[in-house]
């Protein structure tokens, strides 16, 4: 378990993390969404004691990770792809790591095959592609066997096949009960791996709640409709809670009822549909609605 | 969390992992040979070093006549501490890499989550480079000064490796280069970044001096020249300096007369002996590296 209590981080006048307080439950991968400079990366540097917080405090199963005497055996970390010398080998590396806490080499060849860097291991990691550079990051972080890991954007630069064995490693590192807590700025991996997800945007925790609920929460749910006649279903649907808005391709989208009670409002009027369709807000919806005021660099095309 | 969920494994191999000051420096030591451009340092260091012995050796007393006593073991000295002034900046290059190598590539990250009180790590970091530079320093200089022995007495040099005016220069030479690299070591941690630690640190060696001597000469400043001995260079050049006879010495500090009379304002008062060279120098050592040693546990990595 991973608790966070009231913890910022100044830079200079910048403030990149603001009173941030969360708890990362074991048994199910927890994600850490927001966008570039929202503060994750902070965040999981204050937790690996590499960052001094100016306020609060990060605990892993109740202690700081400063205070740990093993702390390759309790938490795996991966903190940014190529915390590596380019000149030295991913073996080596490893070999390295494995000696301060006089765990095995067999070990080390245990990580190696589990991340599939046999071919590359007595390279050295400067040749790196990135995808690399992230299974030798995440060799490292399951060194020690960890009860706690911490992956900082684990599937970046990973080919999708590489991107579907993180997500099938974090779920299973979950399911033996450990703490798995892993940040992104990408929706969709988000919702496909994560069971809790805590949304950060300009410092500040916007969000943490179960993924459903953000889901459902992100602008309720919604049904697309196409008619020849909107009139007569819009007037057909007319509510104090129902809001109908038209679409540039002519399709409506209502909110307020569901596509069932859409569709009797319809045969009741009358009404020919082309098309009902509801609409699960995405998690990637859910999150721009959340952060949209709190990205720090936003881009004029959007939307 | 569900009926399938399994259990984490036990690990009997992994029981007894924790970090101690032993295993931080095996695996520095891993850390230090598994770079190759380290390697390479220490192995042209090392050959140098036994060229630097052997090839005066092979020129040195034209005349031909038998030279002994003092003359020959200041000459014998001599020979074999010229590689010193090279190996103390290699060491001084090496000693800023093996750090500011892990700063730049991010590598430090590693190091500090493996071991987040950091000051062992760095401890251990320090421990392997001072214990490698010497021992390569003193087995290539000694390797050096057996292999010129038979050359000099075949040019009629009376070699006594033996005599302490001879051996204790030769190793005080390791000693030295072994202390270069701890300072070098240290002015890295603070610095963090390669150019600037390789540029303070053979400024340092090399630049302050000339500039403080200059200065000093120039505007009659006594106090300049004075302070200018206790300069890691110039106070730990005696260590290897041949200290048989005073004029030895004086030579070395580059001017004339010191002792006794009135000061004649191009030559420091102050003449360190061999052992407070070491001990300012060991001293300086001790300093950079108690604050580069504080920083490192206080700054953000």
């Amino acid at each position: 378990m991973i608790e966070i209590q009231h913890l910022s981080k100044r830079y200079g006048s910048k403030l990149a993390v603001d009173d941030v307080s969360f708890t990362v439950q074991p048994g199910i991968v927890t994600g850490f969404l927001g966008p570039n400079g929202a503060g994750k990366s902070t965040t999981m540097r204050m937790i690996m004691g590499l960052d001094r917080p100016n306020a609060g405090t990060a605990t892993i199963n109740g202690a700081a990770y400063t205070s740990l005497r093993d702390p390759l055996r309790q938490v795996g970390a991966l903190l940014e792809a190529k915390a590596v010398h380019t000149g030295r080998s991913a073996f080596n590396h490893l070999l390295a790591l494995a000696a301060t806490h006089g765990i095995p080499a067999s070990r080390v060849d245990e990580v190696i095959h589990m991340t599939g860097l046999e071919s590359v291991a007595k390279k050295r990691v400067g040749g790196f592609s990135l995808g690399m550079g992230q299974r030798l990051g995440i060799a490292v972080a399951l060194l020690g066997d960890p009860q706690t890991l911490i992956l900082d954007e684990p599937v970046n630069g990973l080919d999708p096949e590489g991107v579907l064995w993180v997500r099938q490693l974090c779920r299973y590192l979950a399911s033996q009960g450990r703490t798995v807590f892993l940040s992104s700025h990408l929706m969709s991996e988000m919702a496909q791996t994560a069971d809790h997800v805590v949304v950060l945007g300009r410092g500040r925790v916007l969000a943490d709640a179960p993924i459903d609920q953000i889901l459902s929460g992100a602008g309720g749910r919604s049904v697309t409709v196409r008619t020849p006649s909107p009139d007569q279903l819009v007037a057909a649907l007319s509510a104090p809670d129902v809001t109908v808005r038209q679409a540039a391709d002519g399709s409506l989208s209502v909110s307020g009822v569901s596509a069932e009670q859409v569709g009797e409002a319809a045969a009741r009027a009358g009404v020919v549909l082309h098309e009902l369709t509801p609409i699960t807000a995405s998690l990637e919806q859910a999150y721009l609605e959340l952060t949209q005021d709190d990205v720090e660099y936003k881009s004029e095309v959007s939307q | 969390m569900t009926a399938t969920a399994a259990q984490m494994p036990q690990r009997p191999d992994l029981a007894g992992a924790r970090v101690t000051f032993p295993r931080l420096v095996r695996a520095e030591w891993i850390k230090l040979r598994s770079i190759r451009s380290t390697v390479w340092c220490y192995l042209v260091l090392f050959v140098l070093s036994i060229l630097m012995s052997v090839l005066p050796a092979l020129v040195v007393n034209r005349s031909g006549t038998a030279v002994t006593g003092v003359d020959a073991d200041s000459t014998v000295a001599t020979i074999n501490t010229i590689s010193i002034h090279l190996t103390a900046l290699v060491v001084a290059v090496l000693g800023v890499l093996i750090v500011s190598g892990e700063y730049g590539t991010g590598q430090i990250r590693s190091t500090f989550i493996a071991d987040p009180r950091r000051l062992g790590a760095t401890f251990a970091k320090a421990l392997v480079l001072a214990t490698t530079t010497f021992v390569i320093s003193a087995a290539s200089v000694w390797i050096g000064a057996f292999a010129s022995a038979p050359i000099l007495s075949s040019r009629h040099i009376d070699v006594n490796l033996g005599h302490s005016a001879v051996f204790l220069p030769i190793l005080g030479g390791s000693v030295y280069v072994t202390l270069v690299a701890l300072l070098a070591f240290g002015i890295g941690t603070l610095v963090r970044a390669t150019a600037g630690g390789i540029a303070i640190t053979l400024g340092l060696l090399l630049v302050v001096p000339g500039i403080l001597s200059a200065i000093g000469v120039l505007t009659h400043t006594q106090w300049l020249l004075d302070v200018n001995q206790f300069l890691p260079s110039q106070a730990g050049a005696q260590l290897f300096a041949f200290s048989g006879d005073a004029h030895g010495v004086v030579v070395h500090a580059g001017g004339g007369a010191a002792a006794g009379g009135p000061a004649d304002l191009t030559s420091p008062n102050i003449q360190l002996d061999g052992w407070q060279g070491f001990w300012v120098l060991l001293g300086e050592v001790v300093a950079v590296g108690i604050v580069a040693f504080t920083l490192t546990k206080r700054r953000d990595a």
